[in-house]
């Protein structure tokens, strides 16, 4: 099998990170990158460490060792919102609404940012209306009455209200219908177009080769393996080993 | 006994303008609980500071409208500066650790107020003076301003957090603070802000108390503790929670004093407490969700 | 424990209770009498312990159990005649137990936040009716009472001096010390740290917290009922202040500053914070509460468990 061709300027590079809960060691040596508009696939069990990648890049868990670049600079212990402000955007795995704030009000929390003008603000508003017609239908309702496939996508259109240049992914389809997955590709592929990186972890297999260019393979809280999406099929043996039961 | 119409009547309008002043203080209260899980054992003493400095700007002014604005800016300020120092750096320690740093301030503050001013009350003038009957008493036309301006506080507040932009910081961070964060809202600052807030609100509650009774260091404790009261009873965090449970407190006590020393129909208070958290520990008036 | 630890604790028990022994002997009369304060406020710091450091509950309200000690023994020494030593203990004790059995019923139900508040609000009720029932309790005056003497009454009794009065309470504190020690290191002790540690765990492995609980309220509330007693001897007065929220601050004062868990830390913080308080209002008179409150600040921020803590880290460096 050929080793992929890592992305020459990545947007972000994780190297030999290592993360504690209490006293378990939760992330053992991950490293991976992912490069501009690309999109990249963290597979592996249930418990491996990939949440808990997402959440250190996204500095809302503490990394005791290994560093984080973003866009070539160091941002290891920078706190969230400021990782948020320069391009990283998080859709959380349980997606994490706020769920007592309206469909608009869950956007606007992304939206009011320093720099966004208002023409800014309603092309931002038109372009997830327009691929989530849902949301601007309920756009006045709370966030908590909306049904499990609708969380999802606001979760994803709140994301993209930071215009991020990459979107650490978690489980996007989890709980989903398969009518949602599709879609759920489908938007992972208008992002990829537009050019932002998606840095996704996914139970699905099938859709993680399908969106993905690349592939990481984590077990016991450190990447393993790593390889091109088109070189893998849903059988390979490579797939069994690290998710294999 | 027959029942003293006319002393029900006065009582009720007691009560709603004492529970519109306690509603203040006890939304800066839950709102601070909420969002950031901290009981601000200082919320009184930030009130008593507000009408210090009520007293002092109204001396040397005369305008009570700036010293309304002035104590609330300055123990803005001071809230501010009192979160950065004493709570910042117990973030991720065990929130029991803010009551003993909030209580410490409560010392400082207290002890500071009591060596500034001096042990002895000091009166604020009413700034509009003249009564009005109501049935057979002179009732002063200050204290329906005092009911009407809390409202109007808490209602400028309530469209704040509804509305503006910060207000959704607040409420998204009240929510879920690890997301809110995520989001690229500077949750640090929000805390920070929300405490400011909250002081400000103590300090203006103080400065329209102060004609009342006069200005005294110890002057907060009591508001503290049926701010408290009306927290839990609210449902902690809950802000409609606490302004009905304020008023519904504060109306009791005043029935109450109709029969007993206004020190001793507190215990009225303390006795909706009790019996709220044997019967409903999820508080009164809140929902079990915020 | 092993038997060397065992024993260096009982050498280090025995030479301090010496030492304390002695301290009337060689100190003049104001150390000597603050160092029995010490000891009284310790056994009400110790009390609060059980809770807040071996339970995981901060009472904000240990000054009502406190008072009431010193009420009951008030009662007993105003009302029966000839005043009785063990009478005034008794209903001392009697009284903030019953005291302490009624908040605990209540409070017991809530936790972290919510159980400090409801303790401090207990305490309020409590000073409420103390100071507002002034033909009772004197009110803001207080009560001024004489003090029995030590033996049994009718057979055998000594009037109490400033020496023995202090080994009387050294006796009392150091006996305690040894009662809550073995209670904290009881199966009941272990269940209550484990209450601390995780009281959901506690609760699902079969273990009635509630009622852990309400017992460790009422222990806790009879010693500091116990250090109200000896106030109360000691000074021949009891005033509603007692009550007073401010008793209650104080004495979660004295556990942060000597270091929670430990039962021998609060003494060391109530100390500590009264020589402080001695050193202070020299500078800053009555508000030396100001430094105070700033040094406890600072305390609670950088030194989280206590001078105790702190100690025993650097000893071990």
């Amino acid at each position: 099998m050929t080793k992929p061709d890592s992305a020459a300027d990545p947007i972000v590079k994780v190297d030999d990170l290592h993360a504690y809960y209490g006293k378990s060691h939760v992330l053992n040596g991950v490293s991976l990158q992912v490069g501009r508009s690309e999109v990249v696939g963290l597979l592996g069990r249930n418990g491996v460490g990939k949440s808990t990648t997402l959440k250190s890049i996204m500095g809302l868990v503490h990394a005791q060792q290994g560093t984080v670049l973003f866009e070539g600079k160091p941002v290891t212990g920078m706190p969230a919102h400021k990782l948020a402000r320069s391009g990283i955007a998080y859709v959380p795995e349980d997606r994490r609404i706020f769920r007592l704030l309206t469909v608009m009000e869950n956007l606007r929390t992304g939206l009011d940012r320093a720099g966004m003008t208002e023409s800014r603000r309603h092309e931002l508003l038109d372009k997830v209306y327009e691929l989530f017609p849902i949301l601007a239908e309920r756009r006045n309702q709370h966030g908590g009455t909306l049904s499990g496939g609708e969380q999802q996508m606001l979760a994803i259109a709140r994301a993209m209200m930071l215009e991020p240049k990459i979107i650490l992914l978690d489980e996007p389809t989890e709980g989903l219908m398969p009518r949602m997955v599709a879609q759920i590709a489908r938007i992972i592929e208008i992002l990829h177009r537009e050019g932002v990186a998606i840095l996704l972890v996914e139970q699905n297999v099938a859709l993680t080769l399908e969106c993905s260019r690349r592939v990481y393979f984590m077990e016991k809280g450190e990447t393993r393996h790593h390889a091109a999406a088109a070189d893998l099929t849903v059988d390979d043996p490579v797939i069994h080993q690290y998710l294999g039961v | 006994m027959a029942i003293p119409w006319d002393l029900i009547v006065v009582q009720t309008v007691n009560g709603i303008v004492t529970g519109m002043i306690l509603a203040l203080v006890a939304s800066g209260l839950t709102l601070i609980f909420g969002i950031m899980d901290v009981v601000n054992f200082a919320h009184g003493e930030l009130f008593m500071l507000g009408a210090y400095i009520g007293v002092l700007v109204l001396a040397s002014t005369g305008s009570f409208l700036l010293a309304l604005t002035t104590a609330s800016l300055v123990v803005a300020l001071i809230g501010a500066a009192l979160q950065i120092v004493t709570l910042r750096p117990l973030i991720g320690r065990d929130p029991l650790t803010t009551i003993l740093a909030t209580f410490g301030a409560s010392l400082v503050l207290q002890n500071y107020a009591l060596w500034q001013f001096g042990p002895i009350s000091r009166k604020i003038a009413e700034p509009v003076s003249g009564q009005f009957h109501l049935l057979y008493l002179e009732y002063p036309w200050y204290r329906l301003v005092i009911a009407v301006a809390s409202a109007a506080i808490i209602g400028a507040f309530w469209l704040f957090l509804k509305f503006g932009r910060y207000g959704i910081w607040i409420r998204a961070t009240t929510q879920d603070r690890v997301m809110a964060q995520a989001m690229g809202i500077p949750v640090p600052w929000v805390h920070t802000g929300v405490f400011a807030i909250g002081a400000a609100m103590a300090a203006a509650s103080g400065v329209l108390f102060g004609p009342l009774v006069g200005v005294e260091p110890y002057m907060g404790l009591p508001w503290v503790l049926k701010a408290f009261i009306v927290v839990v009873v609210g449902g902690m965090g809950s802000f409609g929670g606490s302004i009905a449970a304020a008023i519904f407190v504060s109306l009791l006590e005043s029935y109450a004093s109709i029969w007993v020393s206004p020190s001793q129909a507190i215990i009225v208070s303390f006795v909706v407490l009790i019996l709220t958290l044997l019967f409903r520990p999820t508080g009164l008036f809140g929902s079990a969700s915020r | 424990m092993t038997k060397r630890d065992t024993r260096s604790f009982w050498i280090g028990f025995a030479v301090i209770v010496a030492l304390l022994a002695a301290a009337p002997l060689v100190l003049p009369p104001f150390w000597r009498h603050f160092v029995t304060e010490i000891l009284i406020w310790g056994l009400l710091a110790m009390s609060s312990d059980l809770l807040i450091g071996y339970t995981g509950l901060i009472s904000f309200g240990h000054s009502a159990f406190f008072g009431l000690g010193v009420y009951g023994a008030a009662a007993a020494l105003l009302l029966v005649a000839p005043p009785n030593l063990f009478l005034a203990i008794a209903l001392g004790l009697a009284a903030a137990a019953l005291v302490a059995g009624f908040v605990a019923f209540f409070s017991t139900r809530l936790r972290d936040i919510y159980f400090a508040i409801t303790t401090l609000i207990f305490s309020q009720i409590f000073y409420v009716i103390i100071f507002t029932w002034t033909s009772v309790t004197g009110g803001e005056n207080g009560l001024t009472f004489t003090r029995p003497g030590l033996g049994v009454p009718g057979l055998y009794v000594v009037r109490f001096t400033p020496t023995t009065m202090h080994w009387f309470v050294l006796a009392v504190v150091a006996l305690s010390y040894l009662v809550l020690r073995r209670i904290t290191r009881s199966p009941f002790g272990m269940v209550l740290q484990a209450i601390r540690e995780n009281e959901g765990r506690t609760r699902a492995i079969g273990y009635h917290v509630e009622h852990y609980k309400i017992v460790a309220v009422m222990l806790s509330g009879v010693f500091a009922g116990l250090a109200g007693v000896l106030y109360a001897l000691q000074n021949e007065f009891a005033a509603a202040d007692f009550v007073f929220f401010l008793v209650s601050g104080e004495t979660v004062i004295y556990n942060v500053m000597g270091g929670i868990g430990t039962l021998v830390g609060p003494i060391v913080g109530a100390a500590f914070f009264l020589l402080l308080r001695e050193a202070l209002s020299r500078f800053f008179t009555e508000y030396y509460l100001i430094p105070l409150g700033v040094i406890f600040i600072a305390m609670v921020i950088f030194m989280p468990q206590g001078l105790l803590g702190f100690a025993r880290r650097w000893l071990n460096r």
